[in-house]
């Protein structure tokens, strides 16, 4: 079984600082891969030790994102294709199709697999959006993935609902984070990680003649999250009729 | 300028909402609007003009299939901004749609009107710590945050149906459970008391539920909580990937304050913590906050709420 894994390299969230005017310092902030990429690297690991094949990771992403791919590589992928273009200078369906135009460069794959959405833009639109583009089923939001023959059986989580759905390979799924417990890998592995192969390909030679793309994200500002930010602290009885009473002050308690 | 606006979605209670934003975007620009919904779906409530999709088969079954409906229904009457309600399955149906007809596509939007001949909005990125303002030329597609707008009134307008032939779907549902409903409406509570992972085990949550009813308000959860230990269904679950929730008061129980969850609870008016880590995050996002236990504070806040009333 040929799997692809597609990740995403982004600015770190939780470390993302932002100054007095509230704007970004995205310039030299820190990276990381997106948070539920890992589940669905684990998970294409996961059904590649059932079945044998391959799992070769794709990215988009400048050249910081080797960071990411060696990170996936180390968890047990066996090659990785990054394409070399800023993500966060074009829109989804820029990024869907070189995604869906890397793959097709080195597949056929049986399965596709991506994250639910990453952790920097969180759209959720490239994994339906390449397969869309590559002509393929797309099952999204899977909490379970069972694969016999040539069919893949997927639990999906909705909003209101759980969805068991059929589908044929190929196809492409997007995982919630639920649907597994990423590994870490070991020292060995992080250290082999850099031998394993990593091809570079050139978004114009993927896709020659290509209209021009732009971001459709005019600017970012920091949430106004003005609060109080009393704290109280002591015994329970003190502190517990202090915010009590704070509470009640603010109106915000039943009478 | 006169637009086309359409609303779909493949969720009855989501297609009002829609409805309503598609409705204030046309009525700025001097057009009109109409709401597209899928024959097994029920009734489309609001509308100035409504048009139902049919097929062979069900369509609700099936993002793709209905994709297909939509995407070919809009090369026909062409309509200039194609809006649908971002839930899980309307980013499917928005992507593939907006693929099919090559237009550009965003997800999440909030607060969208229409200036300078751009569909413009803001959504949250970031796990919620910036906000970032979008534009997209027209025509396009774009999917709407659920639960920011409010439902437009139902309308008597009789919808027109359309038949769109047979549309095949590869993906086939097999079986489909509701989520455990229970009797809290999240979205819509005024009194929030959730809990996190400083509750050490499931009988503890009685605790927290105490705490919410003595105050008349409802239970909610971090992440963790619902989607790992499944403590609570699915649907306490607040955060960028549960409900988002603006209740007058919002009191944290053992949350540490991650980021994802924090971005589920930024429009409550008043926001409260207990933690025992005086370094939690939390208490940033906090106007009041008690640092210690809650197995003592939550016990000893009862006796006090219980003492004011008398």
């Amino acid at each position: 079984m040929k799997i692809a894994v597609c990740v995403k390299h982004v600015v770190d969230e939780t470390e993302l600082k932002v100054d007095p005017g509230g704007n970004p310092q995205l310039k030299g902030a820190a990276t990381k891969m997106s948070a539920f990429d890992k589940n669905a690297v684990e998970e294409a690991l996961r059904l590649k030790a059932a079945r044998q094949g391959e799992v070769v990771i794709v990215t988009v992403g400048t050249p910081e994102a080797k960071k990411t791919m060696k990170e996936a590589l180390a968890m047990g992928a066996d090659r990785g294709v990054l394409v070399s273009a800023d993500p966060m200078a074009m829109d989804a369906r820029r990024t869907a199709e070189l995604l869906a135009a890397a793959l097709k460069k080195g597949g056929p794959y049986d399965m596709v697999l991506c994250s639910e959405g990453s952790s920097d833009m969180y759209s959720g639109l490239v994994p339906p959006m390449v397969g869309e583009i590559l002509g393929l089923p797309y099952v999204g939001y899977a909490r379970k993935i069972e694969v016999s023959g040539q069919a893949a059986k997927v639990e999906r989580a909705l909003e209101d609902s759980v969805e068991l759905v059929e589908a044929p390979t190929p196809l492409v799924v997007s995982v919630v984070s639920e649907i597994n417990e990423p590994r870490y890998p070991t020292l060995i592995q992080i250290m082999q990680a850099g031998k394993k192969p990593m091809e570079e390909l050139s978004p114009d030679a993927l896709i020659p003649d290509a209209p021009k793309s732009a971001s459709l994200v005019r600017g970012m500002k920091a949430q106004a999250m003005a609060r109080k930010r009393v704290v109280f602290e002591g015994p329970p009885e003190e502190t517990a009729k202090k915010l009590v009473e704070a509470l009640a002050a603010e109106g915000v308690l039943p009478r | 300028m006169s637009v086309k606006v359409w609303a779909f979605s493949e969720s009855p209670s989501v297609a009002n909402e829609v409805a309503s934003s598609a409705s204030s975007i046309a009525k700025a620009a001097g057009g009109s609007f109409v709401v597209v919904g899928l024959d097994d779906c029920g009734p489309l409530l609001a509308g100035d003009e409504k048009v139902v999709l049919k097929s062979d088969a069900p369509l609700s079954t099936s993002p793709e299939a209905t994709a297909d409906a939509l995407a070919r229904f809009a090369k026909e009457a062409n309509p200039d901004i194609v809006l649908v309600g971002s839930t899980r399955d309307g980013k499917e149906i928005a992507s593939r749609t907006a693929v099919k007809l090559g237009r550009p596509c965003v997800s999440e939007v909030f607060g969208a009107f229409l200036a300078d001949g751009m569909l413009q909005g803001k959504r949250n990125v970031f796990a919620g710590k910036l906000v970032a303002e979008v534009a997209l030329p027209l025509p396009c597609v774009v999917a709407l945050k659920v639960g920011t707008t409010s439902a437009l009134p139902a309308s008597a307008v009789k919808a027109e149906e359309k038949a769109m032939g047979p549309l095949p779907s590869r993906t086939k549902l097999v079986e489909m459970r509701e989520k455990q409903k229970g009797t809290v409406d999240l979205k819509g509570a005024k009194l929030i008391v959730a809990a996190g992972r400083g509750v050490k085990k499931k009988e503890d949550l009685a605790l927290v539920s105490e705490l919410a009813s003595a105050l008349g308000g409802a239970v909610g959860c971090s992440r963790p909580l619902s989607a790992d230990m499944g403590w609570l269904p699915e649907e306490h679950h607040i955060g960028l990937t549960g409900v988002t929730v603006h209740p007058d008061l919002y009191i944290a129980v053992g949350i540490s304050g991650q980021l994802q969850h924090v971005a589920g609870i930024k429009d409550s008016k008043v926001i409260a913590a207990v933690n025992t880590d005086k370094s939690a995050p939390m208490f940033e996002f906090s106007d009041y906050g008690v640092v210690g236990d809650l197995y003592a504070v939550l016990p000893a806040m009862l006796k006090e709420i219980k003492a004011r009333r008398q």
